[in-house]
């Protein structure tokens, strides 16, 4: 079954782009900042430089791995979704289960190599160009030189292999089951996971309270329960979805047309499905707003108090700029490229539609919709879970309850998030649509 | 969208469907194969007839070139009276679902529509006002009363290629298309079928094009049109399936001589 794996990793390629793109950002994110580790180990460097790197690497390896999990799990969600045909001939020419399971999860572990192998050489750069910010900043001495050890090497490796094979596990013990119609037990698993994380982000933004003022890493709970309440969303996004729908049913089947018609019963019919992209939209949202506010009231605070900054203030303002700027990259790139993939597999559905009698501006209409709906619900959802870290940071630093950064920040956030899920979702479509409807609907894999 | 009440009228004339001299080349010149070679055909109003040949004869292809679903090379093809003109693919489309209703042998329902949601979307598509009764009365026709809200997945092979039969014939179209419309179902299933097939042309006047490779599908038909390389290869009248059985061996044989000799 491995023999298979690696035969249909070499013979299909293309498809397997989304989780190799999503493993190797996510292994670049990992290497490059637990190579401060490596840095931080080597012999000669200084106390302060050694906290610093150590600091660094630390907050970003919980970030880092929550969210490299969440990246190669959504894109393999797809990729399986995708390959239902192709696993039921396997099934019907004798394939067990478990060797059906294996394959997958077999090549899911050489698409997580490759992507782990490729990310080392952009991590060391990434890494250098890391170092030299701290440096420039003077929490590092000028002195200490990068190293790319064995510390990255291995957590890059084991992160990113563990995340892709437990992923592709998953989603095929998924697919399986839904298969064999057996959902039930799937659905209160995926409703206790659900309800566990929002009650560990809840508990991480109401931990922000019990911390002292002058505690210097007082944004890591509320910002990290945002983004368990972001993943507790996220996992519960199908019912949360039809949530949506129920709200906006109504006006669109009255002003939509036939394109928000099939819209409608899409998104009611395949919740389940499109939460795949729902899941990177919310949690791009709740990131980008949760860390980017709580920055900027943390910047004026400082410079409120008057106070001479510390060097772990400035640790902190550099490495969070940072990090934000890495991770709320990465999550909009798995957001681009889960949409890329969940609209591409959608080729014999436009096929299909069009041979009924909808015209491909039609089907335009109709994704623009499911667009739409996706969007309003991201934000919606990605913005209530970023609210709570904000509200719960700001009261900590300021005693208000909302920042004064205004809403330019989440505006901004907005209409990013609805730019790349508008553009990607109708770019796709439009070049699926290129595809004869008789050939696009012929199409099997 | 605004169009409320275009209706096709049926038209005067009593051909529903002609073709002049249609042709369809696949490949470029070193390995251009001529897939259907200046077929002309007219079929009468309310006509049932099977289109037959060996495997690779061309007789998809020219099913599909005459619905619309395949742009020919060359050549007219005419539609209760209309020509079908129009280089784009919204133009043939929307000419489809005014006068077209197509059968596939892989039913191509939307999984995530409702057997009547189904049925009736090539009304909502066109615009069209959607009469409830009527779609209902449609899927009484085709057995299928008590599974209007049942969706594609949670039905049989037999009981969707007739969801797809009522979608087919819910707009009252000029010509109903089959492309192997029995290739997937059971012997039983398939009867059931092609009784519609039958009752939709005699009952209800519809005119229908079936292409099939099954002598006992195509004996539902009031006549048989063979085609061989594609060409036309003769017509068989009130076919029987023994008939339609001896015709078409002899079909191949003709088509093994020619691919013989003429290499």
């Amino acid at each position: 079954m491995l023999q298979l794996a690696m035969r249909s990793v070499r013979q299909r390629p293309g498809r397997f782009f989304a989780t190799l793109l999503s493993a190797f950002l996510g292994a670049t994110v990992i290497m490059t900042f637990n190579s401060m580790l490596d840095t931080a180990g080597a012999s000669g460097v200084d106390p302060v430089s050694e906290e610093s790197l150590n600091s660094a690497a630390q907050v970003v390896g919980g970030y880092g791995t929550l969210l490299v999990f969440f990246a190669v799990a959504s894109t393999l969600t797809v990729n399986v979704r995708q390959r239902d045909a192709e696993i039921g001939l396997l099934h019907s020419v004798g394939a067990t289960p478990a060797q059906i399971k294996w394959m997958i999860t077999g090549e899911a572990v050489v698409v997580a190599l490759v992507g782990t192998l490729a990310a080392v050489g952009p991590a060391v750069l990434g890494g250098q160009v890391l170092l030299e910010q701290f440096k420039d900043s003077g929490q590092v001495a000028q002195d200490v030189d990068h190293v790319f050890g064995p510390v990255a090497l291995a957590t890059g490796i084991s992160i990113t292999l563990l995340a892709s094979a437990g992923a592709a596990f998953l989603a095929v013990r998924r697919a399986a089951k839904a298969r064999s119609g057996t959902r039930r037990r799937g659905v209160r698993v995926r409703v206790l996971a659900g309800c566990a994380a929002l009650a560990a982000g809840a508990s991480g933004v109401g931990a922000t309270f019990a911390m002292e003022k002058t505690e210097p890493m007082a944004m890591a709970p509320p910002a990290y329960g945002a983004i368990l309440l972001a993943v507790g969303l996220a996992i519960l996004s199908p019912a949360l979805l039809r949530l949506v729908l129920a709200v906006l049913e109504g006006p669109l089947a009255a002003f939509g047309g036939a394109g928000a018609y099939l819209a409608v019963r899409n998104v009611r019919r395949r919740a389940a499905e499109l939460s795949g992209t729902l899941m990177p939209l919310i949690l791009f949202v709740a990131l980008a707003t949760a860390t980017l506010y709580m920055q900027g009231v943390q910047n004026d605070a400082i410079k409120e108090s008057g106070l001479v900054r510390t060097v772990d203030d400035k640790n902190l303002e550099t490495l969070n700029f940072v990090i934000v700027g890495i991770i709320v990259a990465f999550a909009y790139i798995m957001l681009i490229n889960t949409l890329y993939a969940a609209t591409a597999y959608r080729r014999r559905e436009f096929g299909q539609e069009r041979l009924a009698g909808a015209t491909p501006a039609q089907v335009m209409r109709m994704i623009g919709w499911e667009g739409l709906l996706l969007t309003l619900a991201g934000v919606l959802y990605g913005s209530l879970a970023g609210l709570a870290g904000i509200v719960a940071f700001t009261r900590f630093r300021t005693g208000s309850s909302l920042p004064d950064q205004g809403l330019g920040l989440w505006l901004g956030t907005v209409a990013a998030a609805a730019a790349a899920t508008f553009l990607t979702s109708l770019l796709t479509a439009h070049r699926a649509l290129r595809v004869r409807a008789v050939t696009a609907a012929a199409v099997i894999a | 969208m605004a169009r409320r009440n275009d209706h096709e009228q049926t038209s005067t004339t009593a051909e529903a469907l002609r073709l002049e001299s249609v042709t369809k080349v696949y490949g470029t010149a070193g390995s251009a194969v001529t897939a259907v070679d200046h077929v002309s055909l007219s079929l009468p109003a309310g006509s049932f007839t099977a289109v037959m040949g060996p495997s690779g004869s061309g007789k998809s292809t020219l099913l599909k070139c005459a619905a619309g679903l395949e742009q020919p090379d060359s050549g007219v093809v005419v539609v209760d009276g209309t020509e079908m003109k129009g280089r784009s693919e919204a133009a043939l489309i929307k000419f489809r679902r005014r006068r077209i209703g197509f059968v596939f042998q892989d039913y191509n329902l939307l999984p995530t529509l409702t057997v009547t949601e189904n049925t009736t979307l090539p009304l909502k598509l066109a615009g069209r006002r959607i009469d409830r009764d009527r779609a209902r009365d449609i899927l009484t026709q085709v057995g299928l009363q008590d599974r209007l809200d049942h969706r594609p997945d949670e039905l049989s092979g037999g009981q969707r290629q007739r969801v797809a039969i009522a979608r087919a014939l819910v707009t009252e179209p000029g010509v109903v298309f089959a492309d192997e419309p029995t290739g997937a179902l059971d012997t039983r299933s398939a009867r059931d079928v092609l009784d519609l097939l039958r009752e939709a042309v005699h009952v209800h006047g519809r005119t229908v094009v079936m292409v099939t490779h099954d002598p006992v599908a195509a004996s539902y038909a009031d006549s048989v049109q063979f085609l061989a390389d594609g060409r036309l290869a003769g017509r068989l009248a009130d076919p029987t399936v023994d008939a339609v059985a001896q015709r078409l061996a002899h079909l191949g044989d003709a088509v093994a001589d020619q691919t013989a000799t003429g290499v």
